[in-house]
């Protein structure tokens, strides 16, 4: 369960200093039955529970938790049908086929998964009752719960497990996430409940890779006998799959049998496709649909005016970066990307480009959030002229250097950034002449063959694990390293990392590669935009995912 | 009135029947390989295009093995004229690939998109002609009066609005202000007529009234031509009411130059749906051709423009068949050419 029911649970986060005695806890909860039988107002609640010796951040902490327990008092309400918007058209249903994110936005709802994400991208048991790990971490047991079925009435067994993994491992599966599969050696049925893998060697974010949609367990049976998954995908998931129309709608219903009791609470579920984002802003603020979480930021103020809508944000992995091909001199050289990245005023580019919806990104790529963050603050909010320049002088243009910024016309985020780049660079003496290209072109010409000398980019890592967010950036020749970055001592350092033992050691690793990413600039981190979620006022218990992925829905409800 | 027009004009088809038949043949002789000539310009057009398929299809994490991989599985890698054959070989049976971004054919999502786009320019086309007709008559009579400035005015300002900027004000006044009609959307018209109606109006609007502009012209025009002609004035000599000039002598007239100028502008407003269709989320062919365009996706791009062809040929047949109905002249000369 989400610890944000507790509202202790955040306090203690929030103020290690001062732990809550039994006697205070007793008074605060007198202050909290007050404020909820509307005795005293928030403004005297926070005043008191400040006397009480909480920080002003806890007691707002505990305001916000208090809201969603006051939610939580409102027992959940079956019915209704939620209409949720996506610019995207998903690329199949099949979890080995769907390479594309709306694909996995749909698979999550429809199939099921050993373990699963919580909101704060913490795996946790789904399918799996309990697990199992050896002490050298290279067997992992997973006991299943029993009785859970299909959406054609077979039970999922250990078999079906076996046949799902051994289905993406499979040579010329055409998988696109087979990075993620490829330390499994073995999958074995050990009974019909229970269910062992064998790894080559010890893998980091193992269970998180059980949690991705790719990864789930498909029926063995049916899909043996020749049945289409990606035409009608048959799952074990809270909602059944009804229709799609491609380009236009899909469409799911209650899954009545599904093994959490009484979820999901709406009777059904329909995914508008809708690809011009502005015309999606209109149909949520318009009613025509309920959900969506493609909001861009410039239309957030008007979500956030419009009385029948909530508007929801969350920290995710959206980063937005810079990067400086490293094959082209005078890009080449580390001092002068450093000179590149301390030019640039980050809060002005979460103010100019993320209408002040991101968190500027200080130091390394993974995020506050997660428990890899390495807390190095490397670049000043504002930007750092005087020491671009200084870098600049050492690495012998003290004049600065011409140099050319090209960018994707379709990602009006980076459009908006590109102005402010360039003025940045301009000041610190470089001349960078920016030159757009619209998206198709921009792949073919500019991204897949690295030919440019800045670009900027943004990418959602689904995972939220650290070496997910590291490795894609930093190591030699991934498919999203088009800045060439490549070091031998930061692939080491990943590779350590991704099989250390304890998170402990993990953490220490992704400090260590953190602090190698910000010497050596393999690329340039600019922005984190944050998830911009707009629903309508009656959907209650909704709590976004720092993965952007949408599984908590089955936990939602419309009020009567 | 326009019953005994009609039935004049019914017999006078019958007596000259055979040369009918000649112009219908002829159309319909040059429709194929007009089609056909139509596609290959359509392929070399799509492939010159600068942008991989592959590439856009599997966007920003694809790895040179999944390129490879997609051409491979798609027939890509292959020379130009292979795939055109392919896909023209394929085509003649009915069958037109399957889409690269969602990977579902391409010929029943077609046909299912036709009725929305159908209805979408014929509601437009009539809302053109309501504005077009009776304005441009209006004019014509009024000729280089007051009222004939105003509406030649407005006729001016209504083609210099782009379609897409008017359907946005659309938006803003009647969906997102006032809370009239839904701010885009689409149900069958069979399933729920009402409420396809509400939905199909600020399309049909934002369409109509861009297209009437150039409608209203020529009505206007054609009519002062016809007004000023020695058969009118010999029909008022002969004390015919004003009514039955208008009607029986000038508007049917007036009407064949119309109709031409009319079919051309079907055609038109054909391609104004792609936008308009993408605001207003009609499923129709118009946003599947800008998404094809946008994910260089070229299968649903080649169907979706043919599908346009097709009907945009077919249009402009039928409008031959009328006008030479109106105006027997007509008949005459096509077929002889």
């Amino acid at each position: 369960m989400d610890k944000s029911h507790e509202p202790f649970a955040g306090l203690a986060r929030a103020s290690p200093e001062r732990p809550i005695d039994a006697e205070r806890a007793a008074e605060l909860t007198t202050l909290i039955d007050r404020l909820r039988a509307g005795r005293i107002d928030r403004r005297s609640f926070l005043r008191r529970s400040c006397a009480l010796g909480l920080s002003l951040a806890a007691g707002q902490m505990l305001l916000g938790a208090l809201a969603t327990t006051a939610a939580q008092d409102t027992a959940p309400r079956r019915g209704g049908t939620l209409v949720a918007g996506f610019s995207a058209d998903p690329a199949g249903f099949d979890p080995v086929r769907g390479p594309s994110g709306m694909s996995h936005v749909v698979i999550e709802q429809i199939y099921s998964t050993l373990m699963a994400l919580d909101p704060d991208a913490k795996p946790y048991p789904e399918l799996a009752e309990s697990y199992d790990v050896s002490a050298d971490g290279l067997q992992y047991t997973f006991k299943l719960r029993p009785g859970v079925l299909f959406h054609n009435g077979d039970e999922l067994t250990a078999e079906d497990v076996k046949f799902s993994f051994d289905r993406l491992r499979a040579k010329d599966s055409g998988y696109s996430y087979g990075a993620q599969v490829e330390t499994i050696a073995g999958v074995e049925v050990i009974d019909k409940y229970t269910v062992q893998f064998k790894l080559s060697k010890r893998t980091g974010p193992f269970l998180i890779y059980m949690a991705f949609p790719g990864s789930s367990i498909v029926p063995k049976k049916l899909v043996e006998s020749g049945h289409d998954l990606n035409a009608t995908p048959i799952g074990s998931g809270p909602f059944k799959f009804v229709s799609y129309q491609p380009r236009t709608a899909i469409k799911f219903e209650r899954n009545a049998t599904y093994f959490q009791e009484g979820k999901p609470y709406f009777d059904a579920m329909e995914y508008r496709i809708i690809s011009d984002i502005t015309a999606l802003t209109n149909a949520v603020t318009s009613g025509e649909i309920n959900f969506s979480n493609e909001i861009p930021p410039k239309d957030w103020a008007a979500v956030q005016s419009n009385p029948d809508l909530v508007g929801v944000t969350l920290e995710g992995s959206r980063y937005n970066w810079l990067l400086a091909n490293t094959t082209k001199p005078p890009l080449d050289n580390p001092k002068v990307r450093q000179a590149v990245a301390h030019a640039i005023d980050r809060e002005a580019l979460v103010k100019g480009a993320f209408f002040g919806q991101a968190t500027p990104i200080l130091g390394g790529v993974v995020p506050q959030w997660n428990w890899a963050y390495a807390d190095i603050q490397y670049f000043k909010p504002g930007g750092d002229p005087a020491a671009a320049k200084a870098l600049l002088a050492e690495a012998g243009f003290p004049d600065g250097f011409e140099t050319s910024m090209t960018i994707a016309s379709s990602f009006p985020a980076q459009m908006a950034m590109a102005p402010i780049i360039q003025a940045n660079l301009a000041a610190v003496g470089i001349k960078a002449k920016i030159g757009t290209m619209e998206i198709p072109r921009y792949w073919d010409e500019v991204w897949s063959t690295s030919n440019f000398d800045i670009t900027t980019m943004y990418w959602l890592s689904p995972l939220a694990d650290p070496d997910d967010f590291l490795t894609n950036n930093y190591k030699c020749d991934m498919a999203i390293n088009v800045q060439k970055y490549c070091s031998k001592a930061m692939d080491d350092l990943l590779e350590a990392a991704k099989t250390a033992a304890t998170e402990a050691e993990r953490k220490e690793l992704y400090r260590q590669v953190t602090q190698l990413s910000l010497d050596e600039m393999g690329q340039v981190p600019l922005v984190n935009g944050w998830l911009l979620i707009a629903h309508a006022k009656a959907l209650q218990n909704y709590k976004p995912m720092r993965t952007g992925f949408l599984k908590t829905l089955k936990d939602a409800w419309f009020a009567g | 009135m326009p019953r005994t027009a009609g039935a004049a004009a019914a017999l006078a088809a019958t007596k000259r029947r055979p040369a009918m038949f000649r112009l219908i043949a002829l159309r319909f002789a040059i429709f194929v390989p007009t089609l056909f000539a139509a596609s290959i310009v359509l392929f070399i057009a799509i492939n010159v295009v600068p942008g991989s398929a592959a590439k856009a299809a599997l966007g920003i994490d694809a790895t040179a093995q999944a390129i490879a991989r997609f051409e491979a599985q798609y027939g890509l890698d292959r020379p130009l004229h292979v795939q055109y054959l392919d896909w023209f070989g394929k085509a003649l049976k009915g069958d037109f690939g399957t889409s690269f971004q969602n990977h579902v054919p391409v010929g029943p999502e077609v046909l299912l998109r036709l009725p929305v786009t159908l209805e979408l320019a014929a509601l437009a086309f009539l809302i053109a002609n309501l504005i077009a007709v009776p304005l441009g008559a209006l004019a014509a009579f009024h000729h280089q009066r007051k009222t004939d400035a105003a509406i030649t005015f407005l006729a001016t300002v209504f083609g210099a609005i782009p379609n897409f900027w008017l359907a946005t004000l659309l938006i803003l006044v009647f969906a997102l202000t006032l809370r009239w009609l839904p701010a885009g959307g689409y149900a069958p018209f069979g399933a729920k007529p009402l409420t396809n109606l509400s939905q199909m109006a600020m399309p049909a609007v934002s369409l109509g009234v861009v297209s009437s502009a150039l409608l209203l012209r020529i009505m206007r025009t054609a009519m002062i031509e016809v007004l000023a002609s020695d058969y009118i004035r010999t029909a008022f000599a002969k004390g015919a009411t004003r009514a039955v000039v208008i009607w029986r002598h000038a508007i049917r007239n007036a009407l064949i130059p119309y109709l031409t100028v009319g079919a051309v502008e079907f055609g038109f407003l054909f391609g104004g749906v792609v936008i308009i269709e993408d605001i207003f989320l009609l499923p129709g062919i118009g946003s599947l051709v800008l998404v094809g365009i946008i994910n260089r996706d070229y299968p649903v791009l080649l169907a979706a423009a043919l599908v346009v062809t097709v009907v945009v040929l077919t249009v402009n047949m039928l409008v031959d068949i009328v006008a030479s109905l109106l105006d027997p002249r007509q008949v005459r000369a096509k077929a002889a050419t």
